[in-house]
């Protein structure tokens, strides 16, 4: 016959199992079960995490614009965006160009970065180690809300997840659980751009035969309803052949460098 | 006043963790400050106040995480559980012992994401996050953990006498 002790430990493990199950299961079958403590925790430590955010951005600004270099350092700063924007607006019009032959007789080429997009801050990253995920200081009040594109001016780096009211949540497209639907720019093969948690995404089902090389820019396809055509994801940076099974194995790098993110462009529409 | 200097480790501790503390990140991982904070409490509190911490600062964690809700309610809070029940039987003071706990906390929390991840999210997961991710984690926390006891042991050190009924029963 079990002990008192015993009996006491086995209720309290139960309790825990049966507790945290009860909230894994509210979580998967009502996605907007954890709204409410999402925005709480979000309402509480978005102060802090943006005293923090702009303290460490002002100690760094400090340490590269002042004490090392103070005009090469800026100058640098604002030489690598103008050719972020360079190479986007190439990438947008090579596209653009594309499609309009393509569809020169049908339709008039969609422009979608005409539409209205709102800028916001990184403010915070995953509270865990594993979810690639992070906090922007904008929130439904502003416009936002989930299932929306996000973007830099290198390319695509996520969705938002959940929208609060000052804060959202956004997705990686490194994390896990993000499929991106993709096409090749140049010979226009579509494929599932998939995150694996780590700082590379993979790029599936993309047929053995197709011509697939190293530094090939991958766009999304405008498919899935979430990010519009033509968005750079990034550049394929190692590719596999098997001799058997019907697809590559083809590892892609973000186009975006999603471990040093401050300004975002959300996408409203 | 015990309560809210906990609230304020643990606005402290978050807010750390979810900002500046990827700066000191070793192959993309970096330490997980909660983690250690649980097996601390796990370590130096009674059980039920361990477990109650635990459950807390997990649903809080998972509040502020991309992932699923409960993973990190689940893992902490079993933590949480395991050391303040089995504390008394094993030497619990000095660098290598905490050490091994906080190995052994570490690995326990990757797996419960890992599964959970593999299982209820049906997502991916790197091939390298068991042989390569979770030891750096785990590793690290060990490091790292050491120290942050001593820092939280002066905390407490610090409160006890400025309040007139110190921990009400929260030492073990």
């Amino acid at each position: 016959m079990p002990k008192k002790g015993n009996k006491k430990n086995i209720a309290l493990v139960s309790a825990i199992l049966l507790f945290s199950l009860a909230l894994m299961t509210l979580n998967v079958k009502q996605e907007k079960g954890t709204d409410f403590l999402d925005s709480v925790a979000g309402f509480i430590l978005s102060p802090f995490q943006n005293f923090f955010t702009q303290s460490i951005q002002s100690v760094s600004d400090s340490i590269n614009h002042y004490f090392f270099l103070v005009d090469v350092a800026r100058e640098n700063d604002q030489l690598k965006l103008e050719v972020q924007r360079l190479i986007s607006e190439k990438n947008q019009l090579v596209e653009r160009l594309a499609s309009q032959k393509r569809l020169a007789k049908l339709m008039a080429y969609d422009d979608g970065w005409e539409k209205k997009a709102v800028v916001a801050s990184v403010i915070g990253k995953d509270a865990t180690q594993w979810s690639k995920v992070v906090v922007i200081n904008k929130g439904t009040q502003h416009g936002i809300k989930d299932h929306l594109a996000v973007v830099t001016d290198a390319g695509v780096i996520g969705q938002v997840i959940h929208a609060g009211p000052n804060t959202s949540k956004v997705l990686l497209i490194v994390d896990g659980r993000s499929a991106v639907d993709a096409l090749f720019q140049d010979n226009r093969i579509s494929g599932v751009v998939v995150g694996m948690g780590e700082n590379e995404c993979q790029l599936k089902f993309v047929p053995n035969t197709a011509d697939v090389k190293v530094g090939d820019s991958v766009l999304s396809s405008g498919l899935g309803g979430i990010f519009p055509k033509g968005l750079i994801i990034g550049k394929v940076s190692q590719v596999s052949k098997k001799k058997q099974g019907l697809f590559q194995e083809i590892t892609l790098t973000p186009s975006s460098d999603l471990s040093r993110l401050e300004e975002v462009l959300v996408l409203l529409f | 006043m015990y309560y809210f200097s906990q609230i304020l480790i643990a606005i402290f501790l978050f807010s750390a963790q979810t900002t500046w503390l990827e700066l000191f990140s070793f192959g993309g991982v970096t330490p997980d400050l909660i983690l250690v904070w649980v097996v601390y409490c796990g370590v130096r509190y009674s059980r039920s106040s361990a477990i109650g911490g635990g459950i807390a600062l997990g649903l809080v964690q998972d509040s502020l995480s991309g992932g699923l809700l409960g993973v990190n309610t689940l893992s902490k809070s079993l933590i949480a559980y395991f050391f303040s029940t089995l504390k008394n039987k094993f030497y619990v003071e000095g660098m290598v012992p905490i050490g091994i706990f906080l190995i052994v906390s570490s690995v326990f929390d990757g797996l419960v994401f890992y599964f959970s991840m593999g299982t209820i999210l049906k997502g991916e997961v790197a091939s390298s996050f068991l042989y390569q991710s979770l030891p750096v984690y785990s590793i690290y926390n060990a490091l790292i953990g050491p120290f942050m006891f001593v820092v939280l042991d002066k905390i407490d050190g610090w409160l006890q006498p400025k309040m007139s009924n110190p921990y009400m029963g929260m030492r073990r």
